[in-house]
């Protein structure tokens, strides 16, 4: 049985353990390093983000007309002989599929492996009922065996290791079998489950599409048990969860492009097999297979009319949100979902199985973006877990004190910056006069003390701003500086190095003292009222600047502007033309640097020093940008090596690392291991939340790297005299 | 694409998913290399479907020759004991490797899912460049048909379930060849 924490304290419980793990963390370790390093080669030679957005926009037409389109396939299925069934919910989608059973004097089920099936939890209901039922996929048939949940939506047994399955099928087989010899236990699953393939008299499959202009079912397969399934037995039942309903083959040709090539990285399955009517089945009375199939409500129908949650409707369960999930690639799926694994697992979760079992899962989300970039059906992943988190804490009526200071706070900019310089004071005698505070109080729990945490500064940049030369005669750009509250008020140091370097350059800047908070910190505890606040207030405080850019040198609010201000315009007063060109002229440093200005390495010294850069995920994700750090790097005369996993999370994640310590410290020790393995003098970043989390991290762990932002290293490299 | 070309890439993409590709210049000769294979592999039967009356009985006299069982129908009645299913398949989808089998006929399918080796017939000029090549032919074929079940083979059965090894053979055929005979 399925057990998903209800509460966040069980959660974190669990958490833990599972973090203990170490086949979990090495097998999942692995495969999220090689999916990620095989995808390149997978699309050489297809063009995922065109086709990406063509499923997108398929399943966004078909979304408003499920109803018609099961009509329709109703239509053409029936005159095939096929019975169609609508469930609206789990029970009686279970309970169709029994009566189906009786009816035809039904003993033995075998099953192949269906996602939908497991959300109505259909083998629990079949086996009260009296029914034998037998999974015959081999992952599913292992952890039926062991009475467990999927851990993965493709590979539902990823979790085991060669020697646990090795011991159940000792069990099984009554022999001694060698774990080493994986193909000897596949063939274990062959040979014990043929007789149950020929004794059955019903086999129940999923579908992952039901093309409505026919009356087909399209399913993607691999062991070739599902070709069994809906052949040797005289009944078959296909459970088909409304979003599967598609217009056409066309449709369904496009998914499967990428859905092969992002679950397995195979461009095609071994079997991809459609299905209509009542084929020839010589064990049916007349030699017809007798055909059901169940289309699956459970929700689906009202998530369709839902303007902002039916984008979670066209996942194709592919789970590749899962295999790229640094989290996921800790925990494992039992801790990272219910029945659903990975990102859309912490959505439909909701939907399908209840707030009790999401309340804690749907807090475990970094916004790394890793899932969204991977998503074959351009689901904004990151941004609904945060929406489902807020109708959660809504349903819940408790917020968490963090959430009522962020509402309270954030919104009055004065106040928030009034805290923030009271903070300086707060934590001068933790701090020892260092720039590091590596000794918290007493009263934080010992698993926050992974890294060393940064004091805030003395002065922030805004008051340093004034006594900043800046003037210049001749202008060729006039630049807003939008700072951020990490910039701002814990690493002047770091705008100020950024002046340094375009202040002989004819670039005028300007900082608009009313900007606030970026807003990123309140979406993510779900705080939409006070981000939409901070929307509003720095679209105001830029509105009059007259700047052909905003230059930014936190790529977290780089991102979160670009990309959720053009989201809320409306809703908090701005004319959506207006947010978009506002959003336009958000750029980050390094390209600023690289093609803006043009910066030549006649401009730098050359150093030895050798340079490792972290790639913030809302820079190489949010912001697409990839090639101009590298190259500024290597433009201001340091010496660029490369590292293992560039632009894999750091375990930052904002507030995250404070919820979520243990995971937060675990993804960062395997980053600065990366980094001390490449053999780098300084780590750079273009985002002070990730060096932040890194500098603290290096700090704890001794790994002797310096860590910057990448305006600090750059304008160290600055010649005295700059040409130009 | 020139067929030469669709020939090759065909072979490239199918051997990439661990099939076997051979060019043979006749029926007779696919069906002499089956039998090889049968008896290499320790076989004692052969289940040919989907072909005209005429080849089976050369496929029939074949195995008479040298003793192997050719199967007759219903196949379900040899359930779990098929060696090797040689079957014609209605095209080759070169930029995967795939073969598409139209197996509305249960014995087709019983054959290519129960045999432990696959042999399938392909005529060079029915090696298309992808599914887009087939589209129209196979929506035709879902809209007209009364009942049909279309296969889409890409190699053989295979799995990744324990520890993602890959692990060929699980519970469908454990070796596919696909013969590819040149048109005259």
């Amino acid at each position: 049985m399925i057990k998903t924490a209800q509460d966040i304290k069980s959660y974190k419980k669990q958490l833990k353990e599972a973090l203990q793990d170490q086949f979990l963390r090495k097998a999942l370790g692995n495969f999220n390093k090689t999916y990620r390093e095989n995808r390149a080669g997978v699309y050489a030679e297809t063009d995922f983000d065109a086709i990406k957005q063509e499923i997108a926009a398929d399943k966004d037409t078909a979304m408003p007309r499920l109803q018609a389109l099961m009509a329709e396939f109703r239509e053409h299925a029936e005159a095939a002989g096929t019975h169609v069934h609508v469930a609206k919910d789990a029970l009686e989608a279970n309970q169709i599929i029994s009566q189906i059973a009786q009816d035809n004097a039904v003993k033995h089920i075998i099953k192949s492996k269906s996602m939908t099936a497991e959300e109505t939890y259909l083998n629990d209901h079949l086996e009260k009922e009296g029914f034998k039922v037998t999974e015959t996929d081999l992952g599913e048939w292992i952890i039926q065996l062991r009475h467990e949940g999927p851990s993965h939506m493709v590979m539902p047994a990823i979790h085991l290791s060669r020697y646990q399955v090795g011991e159940l099928f000792n069990d099984v087989t009554s022999q001694n079998l060698d774990p080493e010899d994986i193909d000897k236990l596949v063939k274990v699953a062959r040979k014990e489950l043929r007789p149950a393939f020929l004794e059955a008299d019903m086999g129940i499959s999923g579908a992952n599409f039901a093309i409505a202009d026919s009356g087909t079912l399209g399913l993607v397969t691999n062991e070739g048990n599902m070709r069994l399934v809906t052949t040797l037995p005289r009944v078959h039942v296909a459970l088909v969860g409304f979003d599967k309903l598609l217009p056409n083959l066309g449709s369904a040709l496009k998914i499967l492009k990428l859905l092969p090539r992002n679950a397995t990285g195979q461009a095609l399955t071994s079997y991809v097999t459609w299905i209509k009517g009542t084929n020839q089945c010589r064990s049916a009375p007349d030699h017809k297979k007798v055909m059901h199939v169940i289309f699956l409500d459970n929700g689906r129908l009202e998530l369709a009319k839902d303007p902002i949650f039916s984008e979670a409707l066209r996942c194709i369960r592919c789970g590749a949100c899962a295999n790229v999930c640094p989290i996921y690639s800790k925990v494992g799926g039992h801790k990272y979902g219910h029945v659903y694994i990975g990102a859309i697992g912490l959505i439909l979760t909701l939907f399908y199985h209840g707030r009790e079992n999401d309340r804690a899962i749907v807090k475990n989300c970094l916004n790394c973006q890793a899932c969204k970039a991977v998503c074959a059906a351009d689901i904004d992943l990151p941004y609904l877990i945060k929406k489902t988190l807020r109708m959660v804490l809504d349903a819940d009526g408790s917020k968490s004190i963090k959430n009522f200071l962020l509402s309270k706070v954030m919104p009055n900019r004065r106040l928030f910056h009034f805290l923030l310089r009271q903070a300086y004071l707060a934590q001068k005698p933790l701090a020892k006069k260092g720039p590091l505070i590596r000794h918290l109080p007493h009263f934080f729990d010992k698993q926050h003390g992974f890294r060393s945490l940064p004091v805030i500064a003395a002065k922030p940049f805004r008051d340093r701003w004034q006594h900043l030369d800046v003037e210049v005669e001749a202008l060729a750009h006039t630049v807003s500086f939008f700072a951020g509250c990490a910039v701002d008020f814990i690493y002047p140091e770091q705008a100020e190095a950024m002046i340094k370097l375009i202040k002989d350059r004819s670039v005028k800047v300007i900082f608009p003292e009313e900007q606030s908070c970026c807003g990123l910190p309140a979406l993510m505890a779900a705080e939409e009222e006070t981000a939409g606040s901070l929307a509003r207030q720095n679209y105001k405080a830029f509105e009059s600047s007259r700047s052909d850019i905003i230059l930014t040198l936190c790529a977290s609010c780089a991102s979160h502007l670009k990309h959720y201000y053009p989201k809320i315009a409306r809703q908090v007063g701005v004319p959506e033309k207006d947010m978009a060109a506002f959003v336009d002229k958000v750029m980050d440093f390094s390209s600023f640097m690289i093609n803006v200005l043009g910066v030549s390495p006649d401009a730098f010294k050359t150093s030895d020093k050798k340079v490792a850069y972290h790639s913030p995920c809302h820079l190489c994700r949010g912001m697409g940008v990839t090639e101009e750090p590298r190259k500024l790097i290597e433009t201001a005369g340091l010496n660029y090596v490369p590292c293992a996993d560039e632009d894999v999370c750091c375990g930052f994640g904002g507030s995250y690392s404070v919820d979520f310590p243990e995971i937060s410290a675990e993804i960062l020790k395997q980053k600065l291991a990366g980094v001390s393995e490449s053999g780098a003098d300084v780590l750079v970043s273009d985002c002070p939340g990730c060096v932040l989390q890194l500098r603290g991290g290096m700090d704890k762990q001794g790994h002797g790297i310096e860590v910057k932002h990448i305006s600090e290293v750059v304008a160290d490299q600055l010649k005295k005299e700059d040409p130009k | 694409m020139t067929p030469e070309q669709l020939i090759s890439q065909m072979r490239v993409k199918a051997e990439a998913v661990q099939a076997v590709v051979a060019e043979t210049a006749s029926l007779k000769n696919t069906f002499n290399y089956a039998i090889e294979l049968t008896q290499e592999q320790g076989g004692s039967n052969l289940a040919g479907v989907g072909f005209a009356p005429d080849q089976m009985d050369i496929l029939d006299a074949l195995c008479n020759d040298v003793g192997l069982t050719l199967l007759k129908p219903p196949l379900r009645d040899h359930g779990d004991t098929i060696h090797t299913a040689v079957t014609p398949v209605s095209w080759g989808l070169a930029e995967t490797g795939t073969l598409v089998l139209q197996s509305a006929d249960e014995d087709v399918r019983l054959a290519t899912m129960l045999a432990n080796t696959h042999v399938a017939c392909l005529r060079a000029s029915q090696i298309k460049p992808g599914t887009e090549s087939i589209q129209a032919e196979l929506d035709q074929i879902l809209k007209t048909e009364p009942a049909t079940y279309v296969a889409f083979i890409t190699g053989p059965s295979r799995t990744a379930d324990i520890e993602r090894v890959l692990a060929i053979g699980v519970h469908g055929p454990q070796e596919l060849h696909i013969l590819i005979r040149k048109d005259r």
